[in-house]
């Protein structure tokens, strides 16, 4: 979650762009320049926009996953069994009181129950969802239609000239900074 | 203070935005109609259910030794249609399959509103339905736990496991869509779309996770499609019962899930299309996938059905060959044939390119399938139970009024939920779709 800009030292930087290819030219020109820090702004998982922000690292939510399965798999084995050895009267057939192929369906479906959670919870810590307290430039309604976006929340003053020269040499439709960043919403 | 949906932006990513979020909150008189259906019949079904509280199991004709009667039976054709929308949604997208995007999202609501229904049916079945909580396992004083061994038991977490995980999977998949809603939206209803976006922005940061965890639950999703019916077929399978207990369950069971399932997608899928004119998105193209995955699980179902006779013949198990000839050709042959003829049969007509794509056959043989497929559980659950191991318990079940009529509900059930989906949420994945349409250059990046 990003802090609201207060201080005259920075200050929110915001192109937006009409043009996929216009927005990677920018997202390269950036980098290129050594600006980093940047976010951006997107209708769709283009490939191409995260593979030039993230260069290709995986998502932390795979953690996540590993650490729901593997409590999945841990509670599913001791709910079984132990409720089991609680009460040991059920032996149905001379079996072993704490049988592995019966439970191992509780294990497996406890297993993808807390893995697919885990999942879940991961998304939300990383995507910071809920995301109601997004700083106000993130929130243009125009990305969910067809415009694609890159916003410094917290540039340099110094860096902003750079920033803005570079936004519209690469094609940006509408550059702005400072508390103009926030697009208003026109039917809200 | 009223709300309204602005569905007026231009622009070309925009037209998928304004086609699919047009048909929202503006409800047509067919709509009105069907949803006034489904709401009667789901509450003539609650008062059957009512009447079944006030006096008692006595109500329905289930009784020893046909304990399970068209409330197990409904309840399994629940589940089964519950599979297509999670393998549509989860294993096609494993395999990067295009057709997926435009069914899946109906195909998932569809799903988990049949999950919903099914679930109704252990409860209505236990006849003191407060108790429902010693489904599930919870400390008590008496450290008496149930029995994790019992295939019942293996039910419950997995449809609850598969309840669970599809909604989230769905809701998931759904919260870049109403972000959409929400921007298009004013007033009241801007602010209700803006809580079930969760503040959902597209920004880099959240599709980069949003892709990795989407990724992981179809990864997770994917092989709850083949193990909840699997476990379902061991309710069956894992009893002595002749005509039950057989190793092909598993696989012929998650076979029919899916051909059921698929031929549902097609039944409540072509009216909407046509409904709202959404050809750009949903076609005949998804239309004819569907068929043909039918067609495949068709295929399999008739060679189960026949080799369920080959072992019962060829085991010289006198009991099995007694269940399986009196099925064919005992009271109960009636509901066999119609169950061969919707399943085997009709599907046959789907051969044809040409004769697959018209619609009315494809809705048609749609519904047959339908109605084949409850018939197959009825056939498997009703006819083994009536003609058991012993002669002095014969005895021919047939549903009460009080039965068929909670059957009806859970269609009316079912019928309400999705149709309110229908007018409240996108029913086809807008962001997914605009993956499929070229993205906006200036000229040098390709076209996707």
């Amino acid at each position: 979650m990003s802090t609201p800009v207060k201080s005259g030292s920075v200050t929110r930087v915001k192109g937006i762009y009409a043009h996929l290819d216009c927005m990677l030219t920018g997202i390269e020109k950036l980098k290129a320049e050594g600006l980093t820090g940047f976010q951006v702004l997107s209708p769709l998982p283009r490939h191409e926009i995260l593979e030039a922000v993230y260069e290709g690292r995986p998502s932390p939510v795979r953690w996540w996953t590993l650490t729901g399965g593997v409590t999945g798999i841990t509670i599913g084995f001791l709910l079984t069994s132990l409720t089991a050895i609680q009460w040991p009267m059920i032996n149905p057939g001379g079996k072993p009181n704490v049988p592995l192929p019966p439970y191992a369906v509780i294990m497996f479906e406890c297993t993808i129950l807390l893995g697919a959670l885990f999942t879940g919870m991961g998304m939300m810590v990383h995507t910071g969802l809920p995301g109601f307290w997004l700083d106000k430039a993130l929130q243009d309604p125009r990305v969910s239609d067809d415009k694609f976006g890159i916003v410094f929340l917290r540039a340099s003053e110094k860096d902003v000239e750079r920033i803005q020269s570079i936004l519209r040499a690469s094609g940006a439709i509408e550059v702005t900074s400072g508390d103009d960043t926030v697009y208003e919403v026109p039917n809200a | 203070m009223q709300g309204t949906i602005d569905a007026n932006r231009p622009d070309s990513y925009a037209a998928a935005n304004r086609d699919i979020i047009r048909v929202l909150l503006r409800p047509s008189v067919g709509w009105l109609a069907l949803f006034l259906m489904s709401t009667a019949a789901m509450i003539y079904g609650g008062w059957c259910w009512y009447q079944q509280l006030t006096w008692g199991m006595g109500v329905a004709n289930v009784t020893h030794p046909n304990m399970w009667g068209i409330y197990i039976v409904t309840f399994v054709f629940w589940v089964g249609i519950g599979h297509a929308g999670t393998l549509i949604s989860a294993i096609l997208f494993l395999v990067r399959s295009r057709w997926r995007t435009g069914v899946y999202r109906a195909s998932e609501a569809m799903t988990i509103f049949a999950v919903m229904t099914a679930l109704l049916f252990p409860v209505l079945h236990l006849g003191r339905a407060w108790q429902v909580y010693w489904f599930f396992p919870y400390p008590n004083q008496r450290y008496l736990w149930m029995n994790f061994k019992s295939p019942l038991m293996w039910d419950v977490f997995a449809i609850s496991t598969y309840f669970t995980v599809s909604a989230v999977f769905f809701y998931v998949g759904l919260v870049p869509d109403i972000a959409i809603v929400r921007d298009h939206s004013k007033g009241l209803l801007r602010k209700l779309y803006g809580l079930l976006a969760l503040g959902w922005r597209g920004t880099g940061q959240q599709w980069h996770h949003y892709m990795g965890a989407y990724g992981f639950f179809a990864a997770l999703a994917a092989p709850l499609v083949l193990s909840v019916h699997s476990v379902v077929s061991w309710d069956f399978a894992m009893a002595i019962t002749a005509g039950w207990h057989s190793t092909i369950f598993p696989p012929y069971f998650v076979a029919g899930a899916i051909y059921s399932g698929c031929a549902m997608v097609i039944t409540l899928l072509l009216p909407m299309t046509y409904a709202f004119k959404w050809h750009d998105y949903v076609n005949m193209w998804h239309f004819e996938q569907l068929a043909k995955m039918c067609l495949l699980t068709s295929g399999i179902l008739t060679y189960a059905y026949g080799m369920e006779y080959f072992i019962g013949w060829y085991s010289q198990n006198p009991f099995e060959w007694a269940i399986f000839s009196w099925r064919a050709t005992g009271e109960y042959a009636w509901a066999f044939w119609i169950m061969v003829f919707c399943n085997c049969i009709a599907p046959l007509a789907w051969y044809p390119r040409s004769w697959r794509t018209n619609p009315w056959i494809l809705f048609g043989v749609s519904i047959l399938v339908n109605i084949g497929m409850w018939f197959e559980r009825f056939n498997i659950v009703v006819s083994s139970l009536a003609h058991n191991f012993d002669p002095a318990t014969w005895w021919y079940y047939m549903p009460s009024p009080i039965e068929w009529g909670v059957m009806l509900g859970s269609f009316g059930w079912f019928g309400f939920w999705f149709l309110l989906f229908l007018q409240v949420l996108p029913a086809v994945a807008i962001a997914e779709i605009k993956e499929m349409i070229a993205a906006p250059v200036k000229g040098s990046l390709e076209a996707a």
